[in-house]
């Protein structure tokens, strides 16, 4: 079944045929290819227009036949809201409560359109939804087992999530690798959604309905491998050659050959040559390789099965040239067309988040978070986050003694839940131990921030630069603590001091566990403070830091590093995070850390008393 | 309220591409279940929590009993089922641990993405043998037992160290070659095309060759309680493990059981050093100071001798 061409689209012959050089043609094909194979559940879509978000989950629910409502998943979503779904019916006179699979396994196992779920923000999505993604996306089977259900099927809601390529490398890989289709439509800013909902009644049902299966020949997968070269994962290989199985099926070919494994690459961006020159990628190395390792040509087919030089043929100048200029290149074929690569993660060198999948252990010292983990049930106090199951197991208790002639709800028999307690506060600690000297003992200047964190049940974060045990000194070193009594942050405050300052890597590590603490916890987490004690004199460039390897010439590149981060938090969502310096008072260079202050948009606490001096008005020698 | 698995396909075990020592420890596992359970880490994409259900479709014939990351403690503990209640009804309902308790095993998926609170309630029954409930109205206490078997990507992070040492074995899945990569997707896409077939030959012959391997293990099992552990290979496993540096002696005790589970598989009448030699790292490389989970040939040097005097 292939696409009718859309209105205002160039004609679209079989998928095997056409190469997808318009956006919005790749992605319509993109989309029913995922709504035809639910191996292909999953569709990531980098650089995204935010506006076009909604237009493109149309466009996909018409793929599928007509999902019903979207569901939309984001920094607020619970496990509650995502498993079960408690419904209360009226009949006969009687008010009763049952609980029935949740949106996101609600059609499995039913006929009908599958749950199409959105996330307009994969790097905003909380916990419990990133977790459904792993356990949901790719998986032969969901099992669930919650609030006094149990399901087990064949997940079948398709995924459609957006996600800015350049924080990709902070999401873990776990999650990415279950998205099997994976695609950059930076190409499509600045279009209009209009544009896109005029495609609608050529998608309409383009994946729904039984579609032949073809096979996939040995030579697809030799070609499969070849695109994404040696390194790359099982699953990626496994999606790619469902791809291009897929394509092959919707075009009503029998078989899916090395032809429609380039199809297959090109939809989603990766790099493929513009004809089969005879060349066997793998034994030759390339000259230029592809973002992920791959080869940028093409093979002789590695079975025999014919290939369409129509299928690989491009208009030049499209996209830029993956290998040098060599004669054989240039006999029918134009350069190949790159798009945005599918796996932006590979590149990027942002550091990834801690742990993002766990949920955290910290506790709360107010009034109880309502977004920790379901620990348990207690009596409910108001009519927030009420556990419906166990209400009505205590009102079952009271039944007989009520005497009523129907099932009875009373108040005292409401139950909410009880949550793993979220921290409500958070300290980060950045130590620099290279500023601190025999004669100051900094805890002084820190009392008040630990005295904070202690009485308001606060988390710690302690992030170390410099210190002489350092595991790596041209890194900064960081612990997650439950609380300020951590015998770990009492041996922090006195460690040696080492030789080299990565300040700039200690800053990004700050943003780094802030912007993780703000996402894991959502609103429960309600007042962050960072506290930065150091000199400013960092002396490791940022990138020396994070790759652990010394820099030549430093100059002034390591402070300067450290101002550059220091601004990136300054631009934070600052309404809950407050920002401190605690100045050493070291001479030269003493204004530095009012300088790393203005970045942070903190204040200065001077962290020495002032010099006591004599009545000559010297100070003291210290 | 049940929901019966409905659509779901797993490639049959014996069409399982590589992994021998995944699949080694899940079988001497089923021979033994004393062994308590195999843990299994891998990066991912490793066919993993696959090879777990196809086992327990092969040798049981039923998906095993599984305790997703996100359940809740009335599942995992069992509580009363509420349509019932409503009724007027007290229906208990069964909980994970019971229902794992038959089939003796309970599978989790991502353990080391497990709620802390049922990191806590597993421990506790497994640690005790004991599932006590004394909660909504219920008052029971059982005597249950059974092996863990659980699946992990470490990339996600660890295990703490209690849980660790409940599983019997660890495996990590290896890494395939290009040949078997190919076999593997190969294999994969070709399960997926007779899927939709009927009366495929395919499948008619992977279900022979599960049968096969089910009445392979099953005559094994029958075997093992009659091979002998001679007091040589005891004496080796203490002397291996204390050069290992194992932590507690739940590792040697496992490993005896493992290498006797491996002689009736093979058909041995004997637990010969070979056997013990075999599964050493499987039931040491967890229990050991350092929290990595590797095993290099630096650790074989250490025992290599201690088996080549025997």
């Amino acid at each position: 079944m292939a696409i009718p061409p859309p209105p205002d689209a160039p004609p679209a012959a079989g998928f095997g045929a056409q190469e997808p050089d318009d956006p919005v043609l790749r992605l319509t094909r993109l989309l029913a290819c995922a709504a035809a194979d639910p191996a292909l559940a999953g569709v990531l879509l980098f650089d995204l227009d935010p506006q076009l978000t909604d237009s493109v989950a149309l466009l996909f629910a018409a793929a599928l036949g007509g999902a019903g409502p979207l569901l939309m998943l984001g920094a607020q979503t619970r496990d509650e809201d995502l498993w079960t779904r408690a419904r209360l019916r009226q009949a006969g006179g009687r008010v009763s409560v049952s609980t029935h699979p949740g949106p996101l396994i609600e059609t499995d196992g039913r006929e009908g359109p599958p749950q199409l779920v959105v996330v307009p923000d994969l790097t905003r999505l909380s916990v419990a939804g990133m977790r459904a993604a792993v356990q949901l996306l790719g998986a032969e089977v969901a099992v669930v087992e919650h609030t006094g259900l149990r399901h087990i099927a064949r997940p079948r809601a398709r995924w459609l999530a957006v996600c800015r390529s350049a924080d990709a490398g902070r999401l873990s890989p776990h999650l990415l690798d279950r998205f099997a289709l994976r695609v950059s439509m930076a190409e499509l800013r600045g279009s209009r959604p209009q544009r896109l909902l005029t495609l609608l009644p050529s998608v309409s049902g383009a994946g729904a309905g039984h579609i032949a299966q073809a096979s996939v020949t040995d030579g697809a997968l030799t070609r499969v491998r070849a695109l994404l070269g040696p390194d790359t994962g099982v699953r990626r290989e496994l999606a790619l050659a469902r791809l291009a199985r897929t394509l092959a099926s919707l075009d009503g070919d029998g078989a899916a050959e090395e032809r429609h494994a380039d199809a297959a690459a090109r939809l989603i961006g990766l790099p493929v040559a513009g004809t089969p020159d005879g060349t066997d990628p793998e034994r030759e190395p390339p000259d230029s390789p592809g973002p992920s390792g791959a080869d940028d040509r093409s093979e002789a087919p590695h079975d025999g099965s014919r290939v369409d030089r129509g299928a690989t043929e491009r208009p030049a100048g499209q996209g830029r040239p993956l290998r040098g200029p060599e004669p054989e290149e240039e006999v029918g074929s134009g350069p190949a067309a790159v798009h945005g690569t599918p796996f932006p993660e590979d590149e990027v060198s942002v550091p990834r988040d801690f742990a993002p999948l766990r949920n955290l252990w910290q506790r709360t010292m107010g009034p109880a978070a309502t977004r920790g983990a379901v620990v348990g049930s207690r009596r409910a106090k108001d009519l927030r986050d009420l556990a419906y199951v166990a209400t009505v197991r205590e009102a079952a208790v009271h039944q007989r003694v009520r005497r009523t002639d129907r099932f009875t709800i009373a108040p005292v028999d409401l139950r909410s839940h009880l949550r793993a307690g979220a921290s409500e506060r958070l300290l980060v600690l950045l130590l620099d131990h290279t500023c601190r000297d025999d004669a100051w003992d900094w805890a002084e200047a820190l009392t008040p921030f630990l005295q904070w964190a202690y009485t308001g049940r606060a988390a710690v974060q302690v992030i170390e630069v410099g210190g002489a045990d350092a595991t790596h000194e041209l890194k900064a070193d960081s612990f997650a603590a439950r609380n300020v009594l951590d015998p770990r942050v009492l041996a922090a405050l006195y460690r040696p001091a080492g030789r080299a300052t990565p300040l700039a890597h200690g800053i990004q590590e700050a943003a780094r566990i802030l912007r993780a603490a703000f996402q894991q916890h959502g609103s429960a987490l309600a007042e962050a403070w960072l506290v930065v004690v150091t000199d400013g004199r960092g002396n490791v460039p940022l990138t020396a830091g994070r790759g652990g390897r010394p820099a030549g010439h430093v100059g002034a590149a390591g402070v300067e590093d450290a101002l550059k981060a220091a601004a990136r938090i300054g631009a934070m969502d600052r309404t809950r995070v407050r920002a401190a310096v605690v100045d050493p008072a070291r001479e030269p260079y003493g204004s530095l850390p009012f300088r790393l202050a203005d970045a942070l948009g903190a204040t200065v606490v001077a962290g020495r008393p002032a010099p006591r001096t004599h009545e000559s008005g010297v100070p003291d020698e210290r | 309220m049940s929901h019966a698995a409905s659509g779901v396909h797993i490639l049959p075990y014996s069409r399982v591409v590589g992994q021998d020592e995944l699949k080694l420890a899940l079988e001497l596992n089923h021979l033994v279940p004393r062994i308590g359970g195999v843990l299994m880490a891998g990066s991912r994409g490793t066919a993993k929590s696959t090879l777990v259900r196809a086992f327990a479709l092969m040798a049981q014939s039923e998906l095993p009993v599984t305790l997703p990351i996100n359940a809740t403690d009335d599942r995992v503990l069992g509580g009363w089922e509420i349509d019932a209640l409503i009724r007027g009804e007290a229906r208990p309902q069964q909980g994970l641990l019971e229902d794992a308790a038959i089939s003796g095993m309970l599978y989790i998926d991502e353990v080391n993405l497990l709620e802390d609170h049922l990191i806590n309630v597993i421990l506790d029954v497994v640690s005790t043998g004991v599932l006590s409930v004394q909660r909504e109205g219920l008052a029971t206490a059982k005597h249950i037992a059974f092996g863990l078997v659980g699946t992990m990507n470490p990339e996600e992070g660890g295990l703490r160290p209690q849980l660790l040492d409940r599983f019997g074995l660890m495996v990590t899945a290896e890494r395939l070659d290009v040949d078997a990569r190919h076999r593997l997707i190969r294999t994969v896409l070709d399960f997926e095309e007779e899927l939709g077939k009927t009366g495929s030959d395919w499948l008619a012959a992977a279900a022979r060759d599960d049968a096969a391997i089910r009445e392979r293990l099953a005559q094994a099992r029958l075997r093992v309680r009659h091979i002998p552990v001679p007091d040589t290979v005891v004496r080796l496993c203490a002397q291996a493990a204390e050069r290992l540096e194992s932590v507690g002696q739940r590792g040697e005790i496992v490993a005896t059981l493992a290498a006797r589970a491996l002689a009736a598989r093979e058909g041995a009448d004997v637990v010969e050093p070979r056997h013990l030699q075999r599964v050493l790292p499987m039931a040491l490389r967890h229990r050991r100071p350092e929290s990595t989970f590797e095993w290099g040939v630096e650790d074989e040097d250490r025992v290599k001798d201690l088996f080549e005097e025997v």
